[in-house]
């Protein structure tokens, strides 16, 4: 070895070296977050040393996704790990497509088949103890509606068909509302986030029109609605996973109703059964990294909506994040809505309220999140 | 813990050398136990125990065989127990027949014993040392421990002999500059980890997931080359890390690749793929054969027989085997039609065919898997090239334009061949820098989900 070779393998060595210790002294003593912003996401915080889960390996687990997400200027790091990706391999970063027009959800859903129809049976068993009439709504993620500009290999994946599915093994009674194909005729429109799963409002309202007319009401008119666009900044759950933001941000709008039924009380109910005032739009949410929860605000197990509607129909409405901008169009047709996240229940619901004073009840979900364990069973524990 | 997780490169790895090197020389070898020993820990700590109890258990049968040396018919006894055992370690853990083995050693659910292909292989390797008096059955359980464990090495690291191992580890030299080859060595490893491998096996992936019964040709064929690409650079990958970390710590270990994918001949590519373990068969198992074997024929089914027992260590199925036999037999042919020197292009187009269409074999979760894929080669589905072949070369050209490249040896050829000096003076300065870019962009890579797993073929 020559000396020019020597010099600068000690010159790597030196060079590699302060690399790598500034970069992990950076991580060790940087401030430790507990939130990931950009992500939206809890940050993994250190392990608690326990004997068990030293022999199985999962603190070891723990404490290496704590590194990881406490790496110095993490966000920083996956931005330019997404960056390159794109330019190395297929546009496809941490499962979702990017494209130049908006991000799509490229993992496969619909796994879970036990979990599935678990959930399914669960929804049949409760209409079976229920009085009233129940409706169910099945709404396509973006990927369902425009799937059609990921590469070929992805479209075997369809909503349509796990929704015909899910529609098929509902019991009978349960009145079905196809959202999937109303989405699909208005694809042109602004009816999904292009960069996040959900539909927008308007997209929301699209379905709406249909669904209060199975309910028995009359939709309110488009043109009756003074939008306001709140924040034009918002970037959602698929913007979480990929940092990418070449991709125009959303609109997030809220559609006033000024002549309209104002809404008189709005109640967050907590599983210890404390409640707190909240609002249909919680405008300081827009300030956090979870804009899309503007809508209904925070998620709690229930919302109990009382507004000035002098009809005393009440509609039990039990739900995911889909229905959160969608809850807002139907304060004009019921006098009480109580909005169930089974997610967020810790207890049987029937100790909470009791489903037989709403004489209608709408479930409403997104297809993707029906393989999901949410607990729904609590909904019909002790009924 | 993997070596290309952040993790590992920037809190285990620092702190390893940092500790390494304040200690005094005579107890570093001490402290390298200590370190591989927090290495398994940080994997779990059944691991450890995992890895303790089955060095003690070689380095106990180790030493029967030694006291009994002399009178050879009984050491056979001890000898054979001790291949029994690590025979049945390899196979209770690499395949799924062996769950009441499981239950029995109390592993944690999805306990796989990382690396565990590498170190019973050495383990049986040693124990056949002592028995022919090659080696002394070594006093210092330190050493031993150290053999099994060694974290360089352990997950898919270089394949040591016993002997080997500890001349490496008597002629150790600590110096800044080895360090500074270690870790060029160790980013050069990374960098064809997770910059060529991870990013092949996504394209690779993305041929699989599509039915094999509509795959258009050419599909066909990118979806293999990527496959072949990926194997050997996750492998040799590791094999770089490994290597380049033990260079850190002023050992000096051989090379297991040496640009396998450019050969202008199946004997060239056979001696270059993994080397240390296609080396460990012919000398424990092939050699011994020979000596009993005169009859050419017959040496020639013992050589097929060895390589279909490569093939089947790699994944511990029948295609494997099929994929280590027709390697074999090819070898054969190979040695009997050609004798004379080939063209060099003609030779690495060929032989390049050969190796692609031993892999549709080793690829395949069936047999009948691969028959279909191969008659998708050949253009049996009835489509040439179609829209996803075309889409998949416009996503992965830069990737198949880096990785063919840094798959060959031309550019060490370049530096080595040109006489200019002042040529090889900026390849020295400028890989330097070449070496920092790669470990900041290996980094990013890895940076969202924090380590790059094995993928592949579990060793």
């Amino acid at each position: 070895m020559n000396k020019l070779n020597r010099t600068m393998s000690i010159v790597t060595a030196v060079l590699s070296l302060s690399v790598i210790s500034v970069l992990g002294l950076m991580s060790f003593l940087g401030e430790k977050k507990f939130w990931s912003s950009d992500e939206n996401r809890q940050l993994t915080a250190f392990p608690e040393p326990s004997f068990n889960d030293m022999y199985n390996g999962s603190w070891a687990k723990q404490l290496d996704s704590y590194a990881t997400d406490h790496f110095t200027d993490r966000s920083k790091w996956v931005y330019a790990k997404n960056r390159m990706q794109v330019e190395l391999s297929e546009s496809i970063v941490n499962g979702v497509y990017v494209g130049s027009e908006r991000l799509l959800d490229t993992e496969v859903s619909g796994q879970d088949k036990k979990v599935f129809s678990d959930n399914i049976s669960i929804i049949n068993a409760f209409e079976k103890n229920y009085d009233g009439t129940t409706y169910f709504v099945a709404v396509p993620s973006s990927t369902g509606v425009y799937g059609d500009i990921l590469p070929s290999n992805f479209i075997s994946r369809s909503d349509s068909q796990r929704i015909n599915e899910l529609y098929e093994m509902l019991s009978n009674n349960i009145r079905r509302i196809d959202a999937y194909n109303i989405l699909k005729m208005m694809k042109d429109n602004y009816i999904f986030y292009r960069n996040d799963t959900k539909w927008t409002s308007y997209g929301a309202y699209c379905v709406y029109k249909t669904v209060i007319q199975k309910l028995g009401f009359l939709p309110t008119s488009y043109d009756k609605y003074s939008i306001e666009h709140v924040s034009d900044s918002f970037r959602g759950d698929l913007y979480n996973r990929t940092l990418y933001d070449e991709v125009k941000a959303d609109i997030l709008d809220i559609y006033n109703y000024p002549e309209g039924a104002d809404v008189v009380s709005c109640e967050r109910i907590l599983n210890d059964g404390s409640f707190s005032e909240g609002e249909i739009y919680d405008r300081s949410r827009l300030a956090s990294s979870d804009m899309y929860s503007m809508y209904l605000g925070e998620n709690v197990p229930l919302l109990r909506i009382k507004t000035s509607v002098q009809n005393d129909k009440r509609l039990l409405v039990i739900k995911d994040s889909y229905a959160d901008c969608f809850i807002p169009f139907l304060i004009q047709h019921y006098s009480e809505i109580t909005a169930v996240s089974p997610d967020q229940l810790d207890r049987p619901l029937g100790d909470i309220i009791n489903i037989n004073d709403y004489s209608q009840t709408l479930f409403l979900f997104g297809i993707n999140n029906m393989d999901e364990k949410m607990a729904l069973e609590k909904i019909t524990e002790r009924i | 813990m993997v070596y290309s997780s952040l993790m590992f490169i920037y809190a285990f790895l620092p702190a390893a050398l940092l500790l390494f090197y304040l200690t005094p020389k005579r107890f570093r070898e001490e402290v390298l136990l200590i370190e591989s020993m927090a290495f398994c820990f940080l994997i779990s700590l059944y691991f450890l125990f995992f890895m303790a109890a089955y060095s003690f258990v070689n380095y106990l049968v180790g030493h029967i065989i030694g006291k009994l040396r002399k009178n050879e018919k009984l050491a056979a006894v001890p000898l054979t127990l001790g291949i029994i055992f690590d025979l049945i370690m390899i196979f209770g853990f690499r395949t799924k027949y062996f769950a009441w083995l499981h239950d029995m050693l109390h592993a944690p659910e999805g306990f796989y014993p990382v690396g565990i292909s590498f170190f019973t292989l050495a383990a049986i390797g040693t124990l056949i040392d002592i028995y022919k008096g090659r080696v002394k059955a070594d006093k210092s359980i330190v050493r031993y421990f150290l053999y099994i464990m060694f974290f360089p090495r352990l997950i898919m690291g270089p394949l040591l002999r016993y002997g080997v191992f500890t001349k490496a580890l008597d002629s150790r030299r600590e110096s800044l500059t080895n360090i500074g080859i270690g870790m060029s060595l160790f980013i050069k490893g990374l960098a064809k980890k997770v910059i060529a491998a991870d990013n092949l096996y996504m394209l690779y992936s993305a041929v699989r997931s599509s039915d094999v019964d509509s795959l258009s040709a050419a599909t066909a064929w990118i979806g293999i080359t990527a496959y072949v690409f990926c194997l050997y650079f996750t492998l040799s990958g590791f094999a770089d890390m490994g290597t380049g970390i033990a260079y850190c710590f002023g050992l000096k270990f051989p090379q297991s690749f040496n640009y396998p994918l450019l050969s202008s001949r199946i004997k060239y590519f056979a001696a270059r793929w993994q080397s240390q373990v296609v080396q460990w068969i012919r000398r424990y198992i092939t050699k011994p054969l020979y000596g009993v074997c005169t009859k050419k024929w017959i040496r020639e089914i013992v050589f097929v027989g060895g390589w279909t027992l490569f093939g089947f260590w790699y994944t511990v199925t029948p295609n494997g085997a099929i994929w280590g036999l027709l390697m074999g037999i090819a070898l054969i042919i190979e040695n009997h039609i050609l004798q004379r020197k080939t063209m060099d292009f003609t030779g690495i187009i060929y032989t390049f065919l050969v190796v692609i269409f031993c892999a549709v074999f080793l690829s395949g979760d069936s047999l009948g898997f691969s028959v279909q894929y191969l008659f998708a080669m050949i253009g049996g589905n009835g489509v040439i090239a179609d829209e996803q072949f075309f889409y998949l070369v416009k996503s992965y050209i830069v990737l198949i334009l880096i990785t063919l490249y840094a798959s060959t040896s031309l550019f060490r050829n370049m530096i080595v061949r040109s006489g200019k000096g002042n040529i090889r003076n900026t390849v020295a300065v400028v890989s330097t820098f070449a070496a920092l870019a790669a470990l900041i962009i290996c980094t990013a890579l890895i940076s969202y989900s924090g380590s790059s797993e094995m993928l592949l073929i579990n060793l």
